[in-house]
């Protein structure tokens, strides 16, 4: 017969004492766990998030990526009549011939530079892009200022709101020197934690002048309600005047998932070096528990419970222990990832700054309390082993 | 008995517990260690023995925009100048590798040996390496080459994330000596004409004089481009490399959160461990108080005790990272050899043994306290 749960939960309850620094220990680990593994969750988040299913991505045919893709002016003036093509209520072809620039600025706090993403679009881009939409900024003064868009040639930017918490020059109204012209800021856009929110929009002919670009990077297309992707995909990939290739955008973004790769194996590998510490603390405590309970151990074999029995109660009894840290732990990380925490760093695809939001996702805080239950086992394992081995006699004498 | 058999006797009467909380401290330990170690080597990056007089020249705008190769005749006529050569990363992915797992550059052969002066190569390799009936000749770092498993003659074929067309290279030169023995170098006149991109050129890495010049030199290459259409920055090959370590972002404080988050569930776990050895004890310290010891005393007990574990956890611990790091390849062959470097410092190890001196202090505050303030009446009432 096994021993009544409660028998265990009453236990902790009791001796709380004992067991709050493994609990405490438990939670640590699995709130840093989930705290790692948010980064690259926001990663994958962001990948999974952007783009249009509409939406068909053209780059040079054999690159991989935008950034080493080129779509040279003659090559793009013919995509807009192509059949599939989907128009906006005024007529035009909704396409968006984009140049990707990184541009080094500086950091807010001073410390040193980074690249950022800077992308021309077309004047039909953002409606290409309805992740993206603008949002109410700041001014150099701190004052709540209302964004627009930039104007069809000239020289303004719109750029992500949490990149403008990262560099200067990049409240509404700032200005800022590259390839010895000034840029002006005059909006912020929220992207819906999508890969827009690392980058910066203008003009894209604009860009190209700027920065002496010949050529536009990709091109992105909406295609037509009741047209086919794919017979468009195989116009493209077929037409000998276009030596491009064409993709869905979201499938292209959905392949970018060095960066997030990296901070997985990263945070897997610290998380289980960090549990070691906090299974030797339910270790500890549950070494504690069986000696204190020795006698009482003794009372239930007399009773006829058998080892085993005995065995899973104890193992059950931390696997608890450290669920309840394991819980404590993910409230912890849920209430942080109520605030709006954001982490950036150079994205291995864009080697530009990549900024997220940190995302403690249901899979994630699943995979957290598994974590714990599995520290709970693994640290009450040898402590059960010995409870069960104790001899009656003795455990009943001892004091 | 002396007082110091009595205390080593005391942190020693209950085995397990004494070896788990060594345990605890020496993991934890290894791990604040481990990272710290990972986070200097990102950055600062270990400068190579020629650094001192190299200057590297990148567009202003970003490391990612070429420079026009017309730049290169302003910059050899300023004076203080010795070497200039083109150097344009190439990207390459090597076979059926996802990512990239060394670097090449495209540079003019006849600079390597005046530029770097620390690469190590046969005569006969440099020759071949700087004939221009060579085209596609290229060398590489003895690391690479043993990697995978190159040798002189191959022909590889690398394909680039950031030009249209890939390369073909035949190796003829293996070289060592550098701090990063991983790198490639090529032809830039090749790079020109396969990719087409004629004209243009990634970076310029010049060599001065003398460190005097220094200075003078990274002002006159930036003046002489300012307001032209390709504005450049130069700078010292140290703070170049620096300049990769602002684009981490919050990596830094990712780790350094981390560190804390280690050292924190460490003061917890020992302080725990700590008052529940001197609960178990509580009657003989009443004892020891009854037969005349003060508080002084038996705080001390406590403290040597908790010091003595948590300093013995540390030896464990950062020895044991240490001696790991530094005589076995561990971490060159986790990382399939992006990270070559991976030095405990004395500094790093120095923090990690005050951290195991105050988690010890800490960890017997609690108990000390208690102890000290229980009368020896109570003390002698407490049951286990």
């Amino acid at each position: 017969m096994a021993l009544p749960l409660r028998y265990n939960v009453r236990n902790i309850l009791v001796r709380w004492r004992t067991t709050l620094a493994a609990i405490l220990s438990v939670a640590l680990v699995v709130c840093g766990y989930l705290m790692m593994q948010g980064i690259p969750a926001g990663l994958q988040k962001s990948s999974a998030n952007t783009g249009d299913p509409r939406n068909v991505m053209i780059v040079r045919k054999g690159s991989t990526a935008e950034s080493s893709s080129q779509v040279t002016r003659a090559q793009f003036r013919l995509i807009p009549y192509l059949p599939e093509v989907a128009k906006d209520p005024q007529g035009r072809p909704l396409v968006s011939a984009d140049t990707l620039v990184l541009i080094s600025l500086p950091r807010r706090d001073a410390h040193g530079e980074a690249n950022v993403s800077l992308r021309g679009i077309s004047p039909t881009g953002m409606q290409l892009r309805p992740q993206a939409a603008l949002v109410d900024g700041q001014d150099r003064n701190g004052k709540i200022t209302a964004s627009r868009w930039f104007v069809p040639g000239k020289r303004e930017i719109v750029v992500s709101r949490r990149l403008a918490g990262r560099f200067a020059h990049f409240d509404i109204g700032d200005t800022f020197k590259t390839s010895g012209q000034e840029l002006t800021v005059v909006g912020w856009m929220d992207a819906e934690n999508s890969a827009f929110d690392s980058e910066i929009w203008m003009d894209s002919d604009e860009v190209r002048s700027i920065f002496d670009r010949e050529h536009y990077s990709s091109v992105l297309v909406r295609i037509a309600d009741g047209a086919s992707i794919e017979s468009f995909t195989n116009r493209i990939e077929n037409d000998k005047r276009l030596p491009l290739r064409a993709n869905r955008e979201v499938q292209y973004y959905e392949s970018q998932t060095q960066t997030a790769g990296f901070f997985q194996i990263m945070g897997n590998f610290l998380a289980r070096m960090m549990s070691f510490g906090a299974m030797f603390a339910t270790m500890n405590t549950m070494y504690a528990v069986v000696g204190a309970r020795v006698r009482e151990i003794g009372t239930l074999r007399v009773l006829g419970y058998r080892r085993r029995t005995i065995l899973a109660s104890f193992v059950v009894e931390g696997a608890f222990l450290s669920l309840i840290g394991g819980v404590l732990g993910g409230v912890l990380a849920l209430l942080l990832n109520l605030i709006d925490l954001s982490f950036g760093t150079m994205g291995f695809e864009s080697f530009s700054e990549v900024v997220v939001r940190f995302r403690v996702t249901p899979l994630l805080l699943g995979k957290g309390l598994f974590f714990a239950i599995v520290i709970g086992i693994l640290g009450s394992l040898l402590p059960a082993i010995r409870a069960a081995r104790l001899p009656v006699i003795a455990a009943l004498k001892s004091v | 008995m002396t007082t110091a058999t009595f205390i080593l006797k005391n942190a020693l009467r209950n085995k397990r517990r004494a070896t788990l909380s060594v345990l605890s401290v020496a993991v934890s330990l290894f791990l604040v260690v481990t990272l710290m170690v990972g986070l200097r080597e990102f950055t600062v990056p270990p400068e190579d023995i020629g650094a001192s007089l190299r200057v590297v020249v990148r567009s202003k705008i970003s490391i990612a925009n070429f420079l026009p190769a017309r730049q290169r005749q302003i910059i050899e006529r300023i004076p203080g100048v010795s070497v200039v050569s083109p150097f344009t990363w190439f990207g390459g992915r090597f076979k059926n590798e996802e990512s990239l797992t060394f670097a090449q550059f495209a540079m003019d052969p006849k600079q390597l040996r005046p530029l770097f002066g620390e690469v190590h190569m046969s005569d006969a390799e440099y020759e071949a390496f700087e004939n221009e009936a060579n085209p596609t000749a290229c060398i590489v770092g003895k690391l690479t080459a043993d990697k995978y498993k190159l040798k002189l003659g191959d022909r590889i074929t690398l394909e680039s994330i950031l030009f249209s067309t890939p390369v073909e290279l035949k190796i003829v030169g293996i070289y060592s000596g550098t701090i990063d023995d991983r790198n490639m170098f090529f032809r830039q006149d090749y790079l020109d004409r396969t990719t087409g991109n004629e004209g243009w050129v990634g970076t310029w890495w010049v060599k001065v004089r003398s460190a005097a010049d220094m200075q003078q030199v990274i002002q006159s290459i930036d003046r002489a481009f300012a307001n032209s259409s390709a504005e450049v920055r130069a700078e010292t090959e140290r703070a170049f490399q620096l300049s990769f370590v602002s684009m981490l972002g919050d990596v830094t404080l990712y780790v350094k959160v981390t560190c804390g988050v280690v050292i924190f569930t460490l003061i917890l776990v020992t302080a725990s461990t700590t008052s529940m050895a001197i609960r178990e004890r509580f009657r003989e310290l009443a004892v020891l108080k009854a037969l005349g010891y003060r508080r002084r005393e038996l705080f001390a007990f406590i403290l040597a005790e908790s010091f003595g574990l948590a300093l013995f956890g540390a030896l464990v611990g950062i020895g044991g990272a240490y001696l790991l790091y530094t005589f076995t390849p561990i971490v060159s062959r986790a990382t399939d050899g992006l990270v070559l470097g991976f030095e405990v410092t004395p500094r790093i190890m120095g923090f990690a043994a005050l951290v195991a001196a105050g988690i010890g202090i800490i960890a017997s505050v609690g108990p000390a306290l208690v102890v000290s303030r229980v009368s020896v009446v109570d003390g002698l009432k407490t049951l286990d």
